[in-house]
């Protein structure tokens, strides 16, 4: 993937994650809001799915970014990138399987 | 001997390394912001990491007033950033020139988006904290 | 001929009298400044050191008339580097009271301020040659990695050139504010990214690719985005702006780069900036024989 890619996919993610973290917050904290939310399972389990993919896509390319501002070699900026990625999947993998356990979708 | 030519090496590069990300004195405010939305960024994914190993774990009243304040504003800055990066509100390129010009995508429309970005930051905080510190322990 | 019709022009005795005091007033010295300089030649040496001069100035001297004084009559191996004195040639590029300016430019007392020290350093992120001149061969070779020049695939025209390519004042306007880069060094020594990441292209590289391939009579943005659109391009830019907010002659490289950035984006979504431009047919044409 080219790096304008990943870098537009960040900024596509840093706004999906401001309107799915607010329903998230909202969800959790908000007595009103909250419980017409939580009321739904359908739309909270898939607000944390694109909340999820979304905010660790955000985390691990951020982190990405600083890794190979700080260790510039070529070689290995590479194998960071796809450590990030694979660490990225493996994280996201295991959350989702905990957030269907915790609502009983599984 | 190695020591000494490493020793050598580091003078002749003079690289500032990690502390010229936040050497923000003499420069203008767009630098503290690149400084805290770093930092800031750090700490969320710590506390992310965090809430997840523990799911669903905060760290409670005052603490989440602070990461309240670390998330909201890099919100906000974040807001700011994906705006100019994406090539708006920092001005055309000029053809007329002043003897001492001052660039135009930091004195022109981005001073505004600056101020717009930390109102921007203080009432989502505000409102964070309100959540975080009368809200949430009424809910028990 | 001449003699008669050239008037000797003589400026009216007050206003010469009071050019004279102004000048004189302008060079006459004022304050006591220390100056530091960082001394290192990483051949010889162990470590850089410091060495302090003092020096009467006036309002009008500048860090570079001081530096030159100082070697003239304190410290004849003092290295640094400089050519025009005028902020045309970008050669004088230091660090002054820790922030990068030409040293042509800068005046004494403007950059002492209310203390009576000038800290003088070499360039930050730039290897040091000798003592405040800087080494710029990786500079140069990121801004020569950018292709810095017309690329066209128009061979024939090329060749035989019939007229000066079409270019209205609004083309001309998206690019020229870049044309001023005069490469003295200061926003890639200012970047933070450039802190750490000695591979990032830097502001002056992204500028100039900016700068042309916006340019109407160029044709080469397949070929610099696989420079520019990398790991170590423009998207390593997060909007400090301190490359503008040093630049000597109001380049202004963040501008560039995020416009580079824009660029991308809508290529991504089948963008194409400018179709590359026509020749218009020479104005004066050679005569006909016969």
């Amino acid at each position: 993937m080219r790096e304008s890619t990943i870098m537009f996919l960040h900024y596509v993610t840093a706004i999906l994650i401001v309107i799915t973290g607010l329903i998230h917050l909202l969800a959790n904290n908000d007595p009103v809001i909250g419980a017409t939310i939580k009321a739904n399972p359908v739309l909270y389990l898939g607000n944390m799915a694109i909340f999820l993919a979304a905010l660790l896509y955000h985390a691990f390319n951020g982190v990405r970014v600083i890794l190979i501002e700080m260790v510039p070699d070529r070689c290995w900026t590479k194998w960071i990138s796809w450590a990030i990625l694979i660490v990225g999947i493996v994280t996201y993998a295991v959350g989702l399987q905990v957030l269907m356990v915790a609502l009983g979708f599984a | 001997m190695e020591a000494e030519s490493e020793f050598k090496e580091y003078y002749a590069k003079n690289m500032r390394g990690i502390s010229g990300w936040f050497k923000a004195r003499v420069y203008t405010i767009e630098r503290w912001l690149y400084a805290a939305h770093r930092i800031t960024g750090i700490l969320i994914v710590l506390f992310v990491l965090a809430h997840f190993y523990s799911t669903g774990w905060h760290p409670g009243l005052w603490w989440d007033a602070l990461l309240g304040i670390i998330v909201t504003f890099h919100t906000a800055n974040g807001i700011r950033l994906i705006l100019a990066e994406l090539g708006f509100a920092v001005g055309k390129p000029l053809l007329i020139k002043k003897p001492s010009q001052r660039p135009v995508s930091i004195e022109g429309v981005q001073r505004y988006v600056v101020v717009f970005a930390l109102v921007l930051f203080v009432v989502l905080a505000a409102i964070w904290a309100y959540y975080a510190l009368v809200v949430q322990p009424m809910m028990g | 001929m001449a003699s008669e019709e050239a008037k000797e022009y003589v400026l009216p005795p007050e206003v010469l009298e009071e050019t004279m005091k102004a000048s004189e007033e302008l060079w006459k010295p004022v304050r006591k400044i220390k100056f530091r300089i960082y001394k290192y030649n990483p051949r010889k040496d162990y470590a850089p050191y410091w060495e302090e001069h003092e020096l009467e100035v006036s309002r009008g001297m500048t860090v570079l008339d001081a530096l030159l004084i100082i070697k003239g009559e304190a410290d004849h191996s003092l290295g640094l580097r400089y050519s025009c004195r005028m902020g045309l040639c970008g050669s004088c590029a230091m660090m002054i009271n820790g922030k990068q300016m030409l040293a042509c430019q800068t005046r004494v007392l403007e950059a002492a301020g209310s203390g009576d020290v000038v800290e003088l350093r070499p360039l930050d992120n730039f290897p040091v040659e000798r003592d405040l001149a800087a080494d710029f061969t990786s500079f140069f070779e990121k801004h020569r990695a950018v292709k810095p020049w017309i690329i066209r695939n128009d061979d024939v025209e090329l060749n035989n050139p019939t007229g000066p390519y079409k270019q209205t004042v609004d083309e001309y306007a998206r690019y020229y504010q870049f044309t001023d880069c005069i490469k003295c060094g200061a926003c890639l020594s200012a970047c933070p990214t450039a802190a750490t990441d000695y591979e990032y292209l830097g502001p002056q590289a992204l500028a100039q690719a900016y700068r042309y391939i916006v340019d109407t009579r160029d044709n080469g943005l397949d070929v610099r985005i696989s420079v520019v659109d990398t790991e170590h391009g423009c998207w390593r830019c997060h909007f400090a702006a301190s490359c503008s907010d040093v630049c000597p002659r109001g380049v202004d490289p963040a501008q560039g780069i995020q416009l580079l950035k824009k660029l991308l984006i809508k290529r991504k979504f089948g963008f194409k900036p400018h179709k590359p431009a026509e020749a218009l047919p020479a104005k004066v044409k050679a005569e006909k024989k016969g």
